[in-house]
């Protein structure tokens, strides 16, 4: 250390030695098992080291040494807040692949049960930042009542509440059950007067907004850097959505705004922006009830009886259009040799899937981008000069999900 | 002075917009469920407890011993058992195990049952004092008939008529043109009978070590066997009382 750094440090009195302390890897706000190294000073972070690797299961060994049928049961697993968006991107980089073109009421069954998915995603996020900010009484479970509510739908169609298994190379596994569309536009018209609930209660309460304004700013040029991508780039002012960037599946058909936030990119900006994405998903999810092809499943169930759900390619009541899978699920599903990258939009940020394919079985190679990973790694930068107290509302605000980060 | 005065008004006012959004719950019906008083009203699609189902109508085994399941199985928890029956060269299940405690519950043997016959129920609650305990047997798996009409409507797709006939009468048709027709074949299965007496005489202190329920599941079939699956009998034999004391193991700790 420099002679006149050691001289400015003992002329103030009050100062002391730095302290290196460990945070988690079970503390009990972080999602998951992150440790942090922090070198403090007093009350304030002066350095951080995350070390991450807690939860590594080797996803990728594990898609190269499983058939691609079996994998897509795992591959949920990965990002476990959000699984249809892990499925989606294996099956959109497969499909690139194996050159499979997914049917329209595929794809926009697809886009439901993601943006479904989101809102869960959004809403978990909501109700646990609550807690990391100490709002311990009540608040957690009203978002936590409407993300139970989709929940149960997502487990009526696909089985399970969280690991999904739904969204399949070549298109999603069933047909949703009897009565399962009019309980999704039922939720999609309530849910708005939930999100003004919310609001109520946070955007403008004082205590949260000197908890969160001004804290943890995330400059554009430092997101950009370090490739965040999701809402917390947009909360910087970075137009970036893949959905309407880069339009992948039927988003190009969708009228949505992507919320941007031109503030300073602080914890308070990136909450509002996931409010504000909330409320887009909604829409989405009811410009996709109304557009998708064959209606609802009831309705389609009626016109097929015309033809005895026969199946056929050719069939205007079940080809075409309207089947929801082009690939046949067995055990020996096979994906022709080639090499192929997809990404999506998920929750946290563009999610990647690259593949390369033999044309046997099992993949030869897997490989992931994983948003979260990239996102955490502005962590040590947001947290530097600030409170120890503040690490956890930053650090719940980039929303970080660990098994996404360790995979 | 006056800006702080205004900005403390204006939070208060924000602080009891909030509090009043928390008041007008409490107006509201919970939507919490207390469990296991009231039981979650699950969906058919509902990915619970693997059973293995039998016909509706006939409650006739459906499986059909293709090992589909097994092989597709991400977590290798499904070990079946199964031999050539000799008289009716078809494959016949002797023991169907399924361990819980390494199945993740993802489905994908009941997609793969060419026979709707591995299916997901609704049960949840299976939690036990042992490992062992979650290896579940073929008798423990098998669903009544009523359970089994219950899935079967629950879960819509499946059809609730999978060939009945085939699986009997074909076995029937086929036993009698070997009576008729093939007269070598004929006296192998009646020679077969005496030995697979002795062979089941032989493996009976091994069976009164094994679970009443076990014994019970074994032997319908065991009349069944030629010489041939002495072996399997034998090897089948020589796991149980392993398992039968690994079982008891942990009880004696606990105790
Ligand atoms: S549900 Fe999955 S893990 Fe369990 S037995 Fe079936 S295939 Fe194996
Ligand atoms: S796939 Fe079905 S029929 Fe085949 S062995 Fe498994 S349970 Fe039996």
């Amino acid at each position: 250390m420099a002679p006149e750094k050691i001289e400015a440090l003992t002329s103030t009195r009050l100062k002391t030695d730095e302290m290196i302390i460990n945070m988690g890897p079970q503390h009990p706000a972080t999602h998951g098992v992150l440790r942090l190294l922090l070198t403090l000073d007093g009350e304030f972070v002066k350095h951080v080291e995350p070390v991450v690797g807690h939860l590594h299961r080797a996803q990728e060994w594990q898609g190269q040494n499983r058939t691609w049928f079996q994998y897509q049961a795992l591959i949920d697993r990965v990002d476990y807040l959000s699984g249809m968006f892990t499925s989606w991107a294996m099956a959109r980089a497969a499909e690139k692949v194996d050159g499979c073109q997914v049917p329209l009421r595929g794809e926009y069954m697809r886009v439901i049960v993601s943006e479904m998915n989101r809102i869960t995603s959004h809403l978990l996020w909501l109700g646990t930042y609550g807690i990391d900010l100490g709002a311990m009484f009540g608040f957690p479970f009203y978002p936590f009542r409407e993300r139970e509510k989709l929940l149960d739908l997502l487990e009526a169609i696909s089985g399970q509440r969280m690991m999904f298994n739904y969204i399949r190379i070549g298109g999603v596994q069933s047909e949703a059950p009897p009565g399962w569309f009019a309980k999704v536009s039922e939720f999609v018209k309530e849910f708005p007067d939930r999100v003004d609930e919310y609001e109520a209660i946070l955007t403008n309460n004082p205590i949260f907004i000197k908890r969160t304004k001004g804290v943890g700013i995330l400059k554009k040029q430092l997101a950009l850097d370090y490739g965040v991508t999701g809402p917390s780039l947009r909360a910087s002012g970075v137009p970036l959505d893949l959905r309407k960037t880069k339009p992948y599946s039927v988003y190009d058909r969708l009228k949505f705004e992507v919320p941007i936030h031109e503030g300073d990119g602080d914890t308070f900006d990136r909450y509002v922006l996931r409010v504000k994405e909330m409320r887009e998903s909604n829409e989405i999810l009811r410009q996709c009830l109304e557009q998708i092809p064959g209606g609802t499943a009831d309705e389609l169930r009626e016109r097929r009886k015309a033809c005895n759900s026969c199946g056929k390619a050719d069939c205007s009541n079940c080809g075409g259009d309207l089947m929801i899978m082009a690939k046949k699920q067995n055990a020996g599903l096979r994906i022709k040799a080639g090499e192929g990258f997809d990404a999506i939009e998920s929750p946290r940020g563009i999610l990647g899937c690259y593949i390369i394919s033999t044309g046997g079985d099992t993949a030869y190679r897997f490989k992931w981008r994983n948003p979260s990973f990239c996102n955490l790694a502005a962590l040590p930068d947001l947290l530097i000069d600030h409170p120890i107290a503040d690490i956890m509302a930053i650090f719940g605000s980039i929303d970080v999900i660990l098994p996404d980060v360790d995979r | 002075m006056f800006g702080l005065v205004g900005r403390a008004v204006e939070s208060l006012y924000y602080v009891c917009v909030g509090l009043w959004t928390v008041a007008k719950h409490t107006g509201r019906a919970p939507i919490t469920k207390e469990f296991p008083d009231t039981m979650p009203d699950l969906p058919g699609a509902f990915r619970g407890r693997l059973a293995l189902a039998v016909n509706p109508e006939t409650s006739e085994h459906l499986c059909i011993s293709c090992r589909q399941c097994e092989r597709v199985c991400p977590d290798k928890c499904i070990d079946i058992t199964a031999h050539k029956s000799p008289e009716t060269g078809k494959l016949e299940l002797i023991d169907f195990k399924i361990d819980h405690g390494l199945c993740m519950f993802c489905g994908l043997c009941t997609e793969v049952c060419p026979t709707t016959c591995i299916i997901n129920t609704n049960d949840f609650e299976m939690s036990d004092y042992s490992r062992e305990a979650l290896i579940y047997d073929l008798k423990k798996l098998t669903l009544t008939q009523d359970e089994s009409a219950h899935y079967f409507s629950k879960k819509y797709l499946p059809i609730p008529k999978p060939k009945p006939k085939p699986a009997p009468k074909p076995a029937a048709a086929a036993a009698k043109p070997a009576d008729g027709v093939a007269a070598p074949a004929k006296p192998a299965p009646p020679a077969a009978k005496p030995a697979e007496g002795a062979a089941a005489a032989k493996s009976a202190p091994a069976a009164t070590d094994k679970p009443a329920g076990d014994a019970a599941a074994t032997k319908p079939t065991a009349e069944k066997k030629a010489d041939d699956s002495k072996d399997s009998e034998k090897e089948k034999a020589a796991p149980e009382p392993s398992a039968a004391e690994g079982k008891a193991e942990p009880d004696k700790t606990e105790g």
